[in-house]
């Protein structure tokens, strides 16, 4: 056997519509960290999938640790660990539990003593996985996986929706617990971690258009991000229809969006505690923190979805608790995960919330087929919206909760696991409203993101730990850039 | 072995800790059983009727006499035709009798007397009740009174026995046929939502990437819901027998072996359902659609076999319900037939075989496209 552990020769897999591997020729080298990116639906779970021999390919060689996928999958999960982007954790099982059912499924040693220690779950161990933060359901699939000591390891995007702390954490983990001759395929949305690795493999619908070195291409992550976009075809900044065509209520209140010493108590725990701020007309202020921080909790509390224990949020200065459907009609909301209706078409989705909104029949169809136009949904307005790829979910999410012209948006997470050229679209129409005069409040674990906020507030434990412009905050942890930033003023919190 | 093991193990933890398996094993049988007790009465005991008597003659009082000692009709004496009528409007009886004034005059001059009986026709299988115990009365007051020189001397008498069922209590057969109903419960229900829950929560494709052989997958989902379905015959057996006192004539480890190849037949459907549909919500409709609703409707359980349209009675064959209520049944109340432990034991086993050999073929290691 030669150096290298994937060897892939003309490879072809097409579902019923359309190609999903086109074609693909590629190698990933033994005892390499490999990082897989590539925009939404261009193959790479499906790439993953044919590697593992979960699917069978249309035609051309896989050959996987010297073995094939197709007939001899069983020989070939014996070597491989293979982590998939819901991590198949039994969420009404225990962690310790878990781990002990994927060691007698893999047939290793029942000894977890290292592993709770190193993930930090050992006070956990006898928690249900269900009931964990997204950050430890992460780090326990990880976890459940690397047990074995597998040739090979196989990460359908481990790092979605984690914040920079646990990120590192989890890099951490994998570095430390392989031998030098293992080789990861790292399949991830940042690519300041795909920068980090030892091989980049770019996939553009099913196609590799990239597979080198990523120090190669370029020698900061900032450049390489500009370099992958280029070769993904490149972005061009337009000026923002959604922007242009925005009419935004006028209104001489200062602090459109006000949380007024907001605090959640679950029994003896503070989830959020006295939360105050004040979001100015037209500001994009961000939300940050780790997973478990808060964030959610207060997010929901500021649009009147969760009670709060004391305080109150004002929306246009008018209070969330006493008069909340007045308050949330100044509202446009995009949820963390995808919530519109997926059996609807995208004109069936827009009808519905803008019925939903209060606009009146006779408005509607010139709103909705507005809207069409201007997020040029029209090739796509009568497809189903679940079979939408992500990019466009994530645009009609925002269509959804901007077709009653807010004043206000609240964006959750609004680009987790969005690819690298959508987010940038996102950003440049996000930016361009709150030109216009939009007030933006958003979550978010892309650091490079946060540098789009005016303002950020910093959140830890259920409180603000730092408030300030991304300049004022890097300035104040003597850091260079925001990621750094989060994880110097988090430690320093901790310590006190 | 040792992935068996951990698989069982698994599963059954999960059962602990979701309370709708718990639910679905232990307390759905409860509630069915109380209301099959208690609620359900196939068997129409003290109707209550109206009775007028317009003929002064004190002999026709032992007549009264004898609809107020009948067991099965709980009458009373009206004076008002309209007070019946009223009464039947409202429900509150379910027929009358009306005696004429020249009821025994006509009888003493030996002449056929007419005698009225109204029955409450909306509600048939009553209105049949009425007739029947009210003709039987009025024939045994007959022949037991003064005028029993008038009714003629029969030339053959019936002598009824009801064998198996003495008391002709339905609860004694429909109690162990909802035995049948719980177990087609957690056999088709519960597992068709498990392996549909481990698609959906991405469970399968971690499972399936790993070194698990295709037998130890459906062996661990077999032997735990098996397990759990055993366990619920027996809280069912303690219940009928043990608290409300049905009669069990038959063999208990006949009725547990018998039991367990029909358990066996209903894992095989509900896997069978599990496989092909990979999300909960699909696999609990169709698996209340194609097992549950025929096991209820088609298994002579409710309704008799022999009175349904020729097509459905072919349908019928092929319900393994069907086969373990008329088991059951006879198990009960006539204890061990060989014959019918024979035969429906045979089917079963045949087609829980059947069955299992589907499951296996149709359960893929790979995902689907």
């Amino acid at each position: 056997m030669n150096g290298n552990t994937v060897q892939i020769k003309n490879l072809i897999k097409k579902f019923e519509n359309q190609t999903a591997i086109d074609n693909l020729t590629l190698n990933i080298e033994k005892g390499k960290i490999t990082g897989l990116i590539g925009a939404d639906a261009s193959g790479k779970t499906t790439l993953i999938r044919l590697i593992t021999g979960l699917l069978l390919p249309d035609s051309g060689e896989i050959s996987v640790l010297g073995l094939n996928p197709s007939t001899q999958k069983k020989e070939l999960s014996s070597k491989i660990g293979y982590m998939p982007q819901k991590f198949g954790l039994y969420e009404d099982l225990t962690v310790i539990e878990n781990l002990k059912l994927y060691a007698k499924l893999k047939n290793a040693p029942d000894n977890f003593d290292k592993m709770l220690e190193f993930t930090n779950l050992s006070k956990f161990q006898n928690r249900l996985a269900g009931a964990l933060s997204g950050g430890m359901k992460q780090k326990l699939g990880l976890a459940c996986t690397l047990l074995g000591n597998s040739d090979f390891l196989i990460l359908d995007e481990p790092s979605v929706g984690v914040d920079p702390i646990s990120r590192r954490e989890l890099m951490k983990m994998v570095k430390e617990l392989i031998t030098p001759e293992t080789t990861v395929l790292w399949s991830t949305a940042y690519l300041d971690e795909a920068h980090s690795f030892d091989t980049a493999i770019v996939l553009d619908k099913g196609r590799c258009i990239f597979n080198s070195n990523p120090h190669s291409l370029a020698e900061t992550s900032h450049e390489f991000e500009e370099k992958i976009i280029e070769l993904m075809g490149g972005y061009k900044k337009e000026e923002s229809q959604i922007a242009k065509n925005y009419e935004v209520i006028t209104t001489d209140i200062t602090c459109t969006v006000e949380a007024d010493n907001l605090e959640k108590k679950y029994g003896n725990f503070y989830a959020v505690k006295n939360n105050s701020f004040c979001i100015n007309r037209g500001e994009i202020f961000g939300l940050l923190g780790p997973n478990g921080a808060g964030k959610s909790t207060s997010f929901k509390m500021m649009c009147g979805l969760a009670k709060p224990t004391k305080g109150t949020a004002r929306i246009m200065g008018i209070d969330i608790l006493k008069n909340p459907a007045k308050a949330r009609s100044n509202l446009g909301y995009m949820a963390q995960k995808f919530s519109l209706y997926g059996m609807l078409t995208v004109r069936q989705n827009l009808e519905f919330f803008a019925a939903v909104y209060g606009i009146g029949i006779r408005n509607r169809k010139n709103r909705i087929d507005e809207i069409i136009d201007i997020f040029k949904f029209k090739e796509i307005e009568n497809q189903k919206s679940e079979e939408l790829p992500l990019g466009f979910k994530q645009r009609l999410s925002l269509a959804c909760a901007l077709i009653h012209n807010p004043p206000i948006l609240f964006l959750d997470e609004p680009t987790s696991g969005v690819d690298v050229i959508a987010r940038r679209e996102f950003w440049n129409h996000i930016i361009s409203l709150a030109k216009k005069g939009v007030t933006v409040l958003v979550t978010t674990h892309f650091m490079d993101e946060a540098e789009y906020c005016d303002r950020i507030s910093l959140f830890y434990n259920g409180e603000t730990i730092a408030i300030g412009t991304p300049e004022e905050l890097k300035q104040k942890s003597d850091s260079k850039s925001m990621e750094e930033a989060f994880i110097k003023i988090i430690k320093e919190s901790e310590q006190k | 072995m040792k992935i068996l093991a951990a698989l069982i193990k698994k599963e059954f933890l999960q059962i602990i800790r979701d309370p709708s398996s718990i639910i679905i094993a232990f307390v759905l049988p409860l509630i069915s059983i109380l209301i099959y007790m208690y609620g359900i009465n196939l068997d129409s005991v003290s109707v209550r009727i109206g009775i007028k008597n317009d003929d002064a003659n004190p002999e026709i009082e032992t007549l009264l006499k004898s609809f107020g000692h009948s067991k099965y009709i709980k009458s009373i004496v009206y004076d008002n035709e309209n007070d019946i009528e009223e009464g039947i409007i409202r429900s509150k009886l379910k027929g009358a009798v009306m005696i004429p004034n020249d009821f025994s005059k006509k009888l003493e001059r030996e002449k056929t007397a007419e005698i009225i009986v109204i029955t409450d026709g909306s509600e048939t299988n009553t209105a049949n009740y009425v007739q029947n115990y009210s003709i039987q009365i009025i024939n045994n007051w007959l022949s037991t009174s003064k005028y029993k020189t008038l009714s003629q001397k029969p030339i053959v008498t019936s002598d009824l026995r009801v064998w198996y069922n003495e008391d002709l209590d339905s609860h004694y057969f429909i109690l162990p046929g909802s035995i049948a109903v719980t177990m087609t419960l957690i056999g088709i229900m519960l597992t068709a939502l498990v392996i549909a829950r481990e698609w959906e929560r991405g469970t399968m494709e971690a499972l399936l990437s790993t070194p698990v052989k295709k037998i130890d997958i459906i062996l661990g989902k077999y032997i735990p819901y098996f397990i759990l379905g055993m366990l619920s015959m027996a809280f069912n057996v303690f219940m009928c027998c043990g608290v409300f006192q049905i009669p069990f004539r038959g063999n208990y480890l006949i009725l547990f072996f018998v039991s367990s190849l029909f358990l066996f037949t209903s894992l095989g459907i509900g896997l069978i359902i599990s496989t092909k549909m990979k999300n909960q919500f699909l696999a609990s409709q169709v698996a209340l659609g194609i097992g549950f609703l025929p096991s209820l409707l088609l298994s002579g359980l409710m309704f008799p076999i022999n009175s349904m349209p020729v097509i459905f009675q072919y349908l019928t064959k092929v319900i393994p319900a069907g086969y373990f209520i008329t088991f059951i049944e006879s198990e009960f109340m006539a204890g061990t037939v060989w014959e019918v432990v024979i035969i429906n034991s045979i089917f079963l086993g045949l087609l829980g075989s059947l069955l299992f050999i589907i499951v296996y073929k149709q359960t893929e290691m790979r995902l689907p496209e």
